[in-house]
């Protein structure tokens, strides 16, 4: 309970957020710690005392009451509001340094989070807890003036305190707060200040004044009963949006607002109008292996609007009575859901189109597009129930169980405003789309202009700037803030797949036929594919694998050409590479599967085993895939997992393209070292673009290290020609090299003619090294 | 407190036990959100280092002749690089050379490079005396140790002489040194086995 105590305090285990935590201004958290005394005075305050004071306020004002004996907290006093004034209590558990209502199973490590807490969500309460407006402004205030404040002066309502003026004029970034709360099971519900980011904070008061007009006495035992069914009709939160949609008050009157009155009205599964409401809707799927939930939707709104189907005809009912005449439905924020397994990870399908392990960790941009595994049916819709509540919680709440792996809303939330940007009429990054989009279809069809990877690094440049602009708004910078529990890189790789999802999308079939007009007239693609007649007989252990190192069966096989598929139809780099890692995850599979436990492949035995594999796949579609993503993957993600097993498809299709028996290795190298130089130094040149400023300061430094690398890289190189051009024997590879290295993406040249042979292997480099080693190691 | 990630980059014939390196030295991370999932060609360790934090993004290569021409597309930009010899085998420490003479040539600059001798639990079959090894070692200015995968011996060292090689981050955001600043001497701890 120490005032000064960080709220991001790591609580049972959770990671503290570097970056974000300097940020912290005192949050409303901190300001009802300052005045906890207020609200939770010790003694003479009694249950009565309390009553008494609490009696005829506004619902949800509350007091705090300690045991007269041990001075621990003991009470909750709430006002019900309503023409009754009813106070109710509830009973606090405090074991010393964990506190809960008796009726829930949420427990806090502190007093003010546990109030703060039922301030956004009701959990067991009848409303949830009313903050007083004036605490918003005790900012500058003293802690001393804070400490002296009474419990009327915290009851105290002053007129005009709910007026929505004073609510917008408010810097919103005052509520900027989190709470991580643990239920008895270990489970963690953290509630994102994205949400109060989206909804704003008005919501505290205006559900308040409505649950006051509303809510009746009388009500209360219902609303309980109904917090324990566990139902939701879902409307709450979608009443909340469209309040929250100051900008853009033409939409929030299209659908925000017709939307919540319509999902204010009673209504049942067969309602005609729940399904079918304006755009904007957004329905999630229940889970990342399900393909259950309706392909693509295009959005306005950023609201997910979720309903429980099986539990429908209940809730319907059961609500009835809560809903008519009341224009903002009551908390939707609620939590009492979380129980005893709900938050534990699903259990995984065992079909064998998932295996169990086939998730992804690195690169984790989790399935924000769910437009792109159309193909993978989910034949067994396990635990739909847990399912279900999981969606609930998240959606309404923003919360998220760790358990559950992600946070999908937050995501939702950047990628449909980045959407709502890019169509926002006028507005400078909509008009970059535009003419990116415009742009870029022109650029390709002429046949004289650039292609191949130059023009896909101009495509890349030119996201890179688009994402400058992007970042540029307060908003996505105030939603990247509120976005708390992923870090820096997964929030980088969000950003990504929502510029992706505006300004690649449109034009990815025509960079398509770019790449592969590009790689059929410098013909890769007839080389692949004559060197794969050549290969593909080889088995595993002729293509460099040991002995023992297994290969993915035909059903496996099968299984992988179905993700290569699903790889191509995928328009961003980032889901391309995600998929491409689920491949590689299959593959070492196989690998593993008759080998001696313990045995740990490397790279030794992965890059045959991948070679294999893409001996027996569509290799044209592949290098096309291939192109795509090593040109225009953020820069940043080069250096990961993703960059590594890219690396790797890319070294092997390389490998693959290159095949000649009798040519010498060592001068496939030094040609493969020019191309991949030329690449490497085209890549990084963005870096620095691409970098977002103050929160990024690892990857800032990755970057002038590099920068730093590339310009040595480039003497390096010049020195290495000069030593080249010295030596007569080897004129011809120089010559060679020149050609190549103007092309950098490009599989080597043939050359096959000279055939030279594999004992030259060690002669080239070394002598390229006599004459430019001095230089590089002198400097 | 600041994290920094380092590639590292893998290299050496193939059966010298790159990954087996790798594996041990990954084998103890509590977190399994650390480790990796994929396989043990790419994997990721994180490690205090005085007040910052690296994270070594360790990249395997395949160490067989034929895909040597792809291992340039493996060191690029890597921080530092392990190249690894069997002891008990000369043929894998000639190799190493040409892999010293290649990351001079074409290699990041500034690139930390490290000398693992491994399998010296194997001392019965030794090749390659240490000294030789150690002497060629100080002579390129490389970290050198001698390593046991399969009994945990000087794996960590490797990395933390790693974490000491890389050069600071000034405030300029620049990095200071030459190619191949590698002065650290191996120490007499790093002797402890064979």
């Amino acid at each position: 309970m120490c005032a000064s105590r960080a709220i991001h305090s790591p609580v049972n285990g959770t990671t503290a957020i570097p970056w974000r935590s300097s940020r912290k201004r005192l949050s409303l958290l901190e300001q009802l710690r300052g005045c906890q005394e207020a609200w939770c005075p010790g003694a003479p305050w009694d249950r009565e005392g309390a009553h008494a004071a609490i009696c005829g306020t506004p619902a949800g004002s509350f007091l705090v009451v300690r045991d007269s004996a041990t001075s621990q907290p003991s009470l909750l006093c709430v006002s019900a509001g309503g023409e009754h004034e009813a106070v109710v209590d509830y009973n606090i558990t405090s074991t010393g340094t964990v506190f809960q209502l008796s009726d829930s199973r949420l427990s806090f490590s502190d007093l003010a989070q546990l109030v703060l807490f039922y301030s956004l969500t009701r959990d067991v309460l009848a409303v949830c807890l009313f903050i007083p407006r004036w605490i918003y402004s005790v900012t500058e205030r003293s802690k001393d003036n804070l400490a002296q404040l009474e419990p009327n002066t915290w009851l105290c309502t002053p007129p005009g305190q709910h007026t929505t003026d004073e609510m917008n004029q408010r810097e919103p970034s005052n509520v900027v707060c989190s709470i991580q709360l643990t239920s008895t099971n270990g489970a963690l519900c953290i509630i994102n200040p994205l949400y109060l980011h989206e909804h704003g904070d008005d919501w505290l008061t205006h559900r308040a004044s409505a649950v006051q007009r509303a809510t009746q006495p009388s009500n209360y035992r219902q609303e309980r009963r109904l917090s324990s069914t566990r139902t939701w009709v879902g409307a709450g939160l979608t009443s909340k949006r469209a309040i929250s949609l100051d900008q853009e008050p033409s939409s929030m009157e299209s659908s925000g607002l017709t939307r919540a009155k319509s999902a204010d009205l009673p209504r049942c599964p067969t309602t005609p109008s729940t399904p079918a409401t304006p755009a904007g809707v957004v329905l999630r799927r229940p889970s990342r292996d399900s393909a259950s939930s309706p392909p693509y939707r295009a959005s306005t709104g950023s609201l997910s609007l979720f309903t429980p189907s099986n539990s429908e005809s209940k809730s319907c009912g059961a609500f009835e009575p809560q809903h008519h005449g009341s224009p903002v439905l009551q908390s939707p924020y609620r939590v009492s859901w979380i129980e005893d397994g709900v938050w534990l990870p699903p259990p995984r399908p065992s079909s064998l189109l998932h295996p169990p392990s086939l998730e992804l960790d690195s690169l984790s941009i989790s399935s924000i597009e769910e437009e792109q595994e159309p193909q993978t049916p989910n034949p067994t819709p396990h635990h739909p129930s847990a399912h279900r509540l999981a969606d609930k919680v998240i959606h309404r709440l923003s919360a998220v169980g760790q358990a559950l792996g992600g946070l999908v809303s937050p995501r939702k939330r950047l990628i449909n405003r980045v959407l709502e940007l890019s169509e926002r009429k006028g507005a400078a990054f909509a008009e970059a789309v535009k003419g990116f989009v415009e742009m870029t279809l022109k650029t390709g069809a002429d046949p004289e202009g650039v292609t191949g990877s130059e023009f896909l690094q101009q495509v890349r440049s030119s996201l890179s700037s688009l994402r400058e602009t992007l970042l540029d708004y307060p908003e996505i910078q105030a939603t990247l803030d509120g976005i708390t529990d992923i870090n820096d890189s997964e929030i980088d790789s969000l950003v990504e797949l929502s510029l992706h999802k505006v300004a690649l999308k449109p034009v990815s079939a025509h960079l398509y036929s770019c790449i592969h007009v590009s790689r059929t007239n410098d013909g890769s693609f007839k080389r692949l594919q004559s060197n794969l007649r050549v290969l593909e007989k080889n088995g595993v252990e002729q293509l460099g694998g040991s002995a023992g190192v297994g290969v993915p069966d035909s059903l496996t096989l099968e299984r992988i050409q179905q993700r290569w598929t699903s790889m191509h139809e995928a328009y961003s780099p980032n889901k391309k590479v995600q998929i491409l890692l689920k491949v590689c995850k299959t593959i070492y599979h196989s690998m593993s599967a008759n080998a001696s436990s313990g045995t740990a492949f490397g790279a030794d035995d992965f890059l045959p085993c991948l070679t294999w594999v893409l001996l027996r796949s569509d290799v044209v579609t592949l290098h096309l895939d291939t192109d795509y993503m090593m040109e225009l993957l953020d820069p940043t993600q080069l250096q990961g997992e993703g960059g590594y097993y890219l690396t790797t498809l890319y070294a092997s299709l390389y490998y693959i393209s290159s095949f000649r028996p009798r040519l010498a290795a060592r001068q496939l190298s030094v040609e493969a070292q020019q191309s991949l130089n030329k690449w490497h130094r085209r890549r990084t040149l963005h870096c620095n673009q691409s970098r977002r400023s103050k929160n990024r300061r690892t990857i800032r430094r990755q970057a002038c290290r590099e920068r730093g690398a590339q310009s040595f890289e480039t003497e390096t190189e010049e020195k290495e020609k000069s030593g080249k051009d010295c030596d007569s024997v080897n004129n011809d590879e120089s010559q060679q090299q020149r050609e190549s290295s103007a092309e950098a993406l490009q599989p080597l040249k043939e050359d096959t003619s000279r055939g030279r042979e594999a004992e030259d292997e060690s002669q080239i480099p070394s002598q390229a090294s006599d004459c430019s080693q001095q230089a590089v190691t002198g400097s | 407190m600041a994290l920094r990630e380092l590639k590292v980059c893998l290299l050496g014939d193939t059966g010298v036990g790159k990954s087996s390196i790798v594996w041990r030295f990954v084998e103890d991370s509590f977190d399994p959100n650390i480790n990796p999932t994929i396989g043990a060609s790419f994997m990721t360790k994180t490690v205090q280092y005085q007040n910052e934090l690296h994270k070594f993004l360790i990249w395997d290569t395949a160490g067989q002749e034929r895909f040597r021409a792809l291992a340039p597309m493996y060191y690029r930009g890597s921080a530092a690089a392990i190249i690894v010899y069997d002891i008990t085998k000369e043929e894998s420490f000639q190799t190493l050379k040409n892999w010293v003479k290649e990351l001079r040539q074409h290699g990041p600059p500034n690139i930390v490079v490290a000398i693992a001798g491994n399998k010296c639990d194997l001392t019965d079959s030794r090749e390659v005396p240490e000294k030789d090894a150690k002497d060629y070692a100080d002579s390129i200015h490389a970290i050198f140790v001698e390593t046991s995968a399969k009994n945990a011996i000087n794996i960590n060292e490797v990395f933390i002489e790693i974490s000491k090689g890389i050069p600071v981050v000034d405030a300029a955001g620049g990095t200071s040194g030459k190619a191949f600043k590698l002065g650290r001497q191996a120490s007499e701890s790093h002797r402890t086995c064979c």
